[in-house]
């Protein structure tokens, strides 16, 4: 019997796909032999979500699983008598073994079999997520601290040059290496004033000290995946040089 | 997952054998950091509890998924402004959620909107001014849902 799963990598090992229509592949694995065939989803603008399931139903497979699977992709599923399990993650081999005991039940979508979801399990879920994001959030708070220690205001400082488009560009830039409460960037903007800083660059400081980061980067591609965290972070950084502008001609404007 | 954390600490045994007494500043800075994180993200721990015992990916779906216009927008919103502490203690709380089905584009407006504070509007008024507070933080939400529709389109057709 062939079951589908959503995969972030094309071996039994990789981690099950979050997303149907966002996974790299299609796992499809005979779970009495544990043979299994990987297809690549193609991301061709047409809705890799739709061609999983095209691809699901063409093998034959009995069941479909993913972290989540929405509605409107679920439906033909369940039309063509193929089950749909959401809300999976761990490795594609430890999934299939739990599939293959009857312990997915709880996840089984649509299902009138369903079972209420209890306490400990969820406690364990919740337990396995916080375990899969806090390696990489220990390894971000120590590289914290090491460019908190090793990295001088000072020498930081030193970088403006009194050009305002560059100014503002390292102060964004400085806004998106620094980390911690926002009153810090208004303490640290008013220091920038003080040493005649722009104000564009203050602004930029202060923008991207809460939108933008660098070093927390690991822990958000870990939680998020690369492109959401890089394409976030990217235009985030660019809208701040432009908000920054923005934000002091009004201000200059109104005063 | 591992690699980076292997990577980190060797990286950390490199500088103790240039710069010991600052290594162990760092080391102690990172573990005051980890100490003032641990409640956030106890808050986020229980949260994630209460999301994954009650709440079912349908219903993220419905009121945060793809098309829930107005009303998915003033909730990542106001979840985003009222989040405190560093973003990192929320990724676990925000894994959670795009598990359940949450659009990109309300995790990335939820995101974004952390910048505005208004609780912190009396710090920054007496720094820069009310016009400048004001514009700013006008400014910043527009930037928000600009960030948020960026993510959008950059998905769209991936689902």
């Amino acid at each position: 019997m062939k079951i589908a799963m959503a995969a972030n990598g094309s071996e039994l090992d990789a981690e099950v796909g979050h997303r149907l229509g966002f996974s790299s592949y299609l796992l499809l694995i005979d779970v009495d032999t544990m043979d299994f065939e990987a297809i690549p989803l193609a991301f061709d603008g047409t809705g890799a979500g739709i061609g999983a399931v095209a691809i699901a139903i063409e093998k034959n497979a009995k069941a479909i699983l993913a972290g989540y699977i929405p509605p409107h992709v679920s439906s033909p599923l369940l039309e063509h008598d193929i089950e749909v399990f959401t809300s999976i993650s761990g490795k594609v081999r430890d999934v299939v073994e739990a599939y293959k005991r009857g312990d997915l039940e709880s996840y089984k979508y649509g299902s009138k079999t369903m079972k209420k979801t209890t306490l400990l399990h969820s406690l364990n879920r919740t337990i396995r997520q916080f375990a899969s994001i806090l390696p990489v959030l220990i390894g971000v708070v120590l590289l914290i601290g090491l460019f908190q220690t090793f990295v001088s205001k000072e020498i930081l400082f030193s970088l403006f040059s009194g050009k305002p488009f560059s100014d503002t560009s390292i102060g964004a830039f400085l806004g998106s290496i620094f980390a911690g409460n926002p009153i810090n960037s208004y303490v640290l903007g008013n220091v920038l004033l003080e040493l005649r800083v722009s104000l564009y660059a203050v602004t930029a400081v202060i923008v991207t000290w809460v939108t933008v980061g660098i070093i927390q980067l690991p822990a958000e591609i870990s939680a998020l995946g690369w492109r959401f965290a890089l394409l976030r972070n990217l235009a985030a950084f660019i809208l701040a040089i432009p908000v920054s502008f923005l934000t002091v001609s009004i201000l200059r404007v109104l005063t | 997952m591992w690699a980076f954390l292997v990577g980190v600490f060797t990286l950390y045994g490199i500088l103790f054998s240039i710069s010991p007494d600052r290594t162990l500043k760092a080391f102690v800075t990172s573990l005051h950091i980890m100490l003032q994180i641990l409640f956030p993200l106890s808050i986020a721990f229980v949260v994630l509890i209460f999301l994954n015992h009650f709440v079912k990916s349908e219903q993220i779906s419905r009121l945060l998924g793809r098309r829930t216009g107005l009303r998915g927008i003033a909730l990542s919103c106001v979840g985003g402004i009222l989040s405190m502490g560093p973003i990192y203690a929320w990724y676990p709380l925000l894994k959670g959620f795009r598990e359940k089905g949450i659009s990109d584009f309300y995790l990335a407006n939820f995101l974004s909107s952390r910048a505005i504070k208004p609780f912190l509007f009396p710090v920054m008024v007496f720094y820069f001014g009310w016009a400048f507070t004001l514009i700013l933080n006008i400014l910043m939400l527009a930037e928000s849902l600009l960030i948020a529709k960026i993510i959008s389109l950059a998905n769209e057709g991936r689902q």
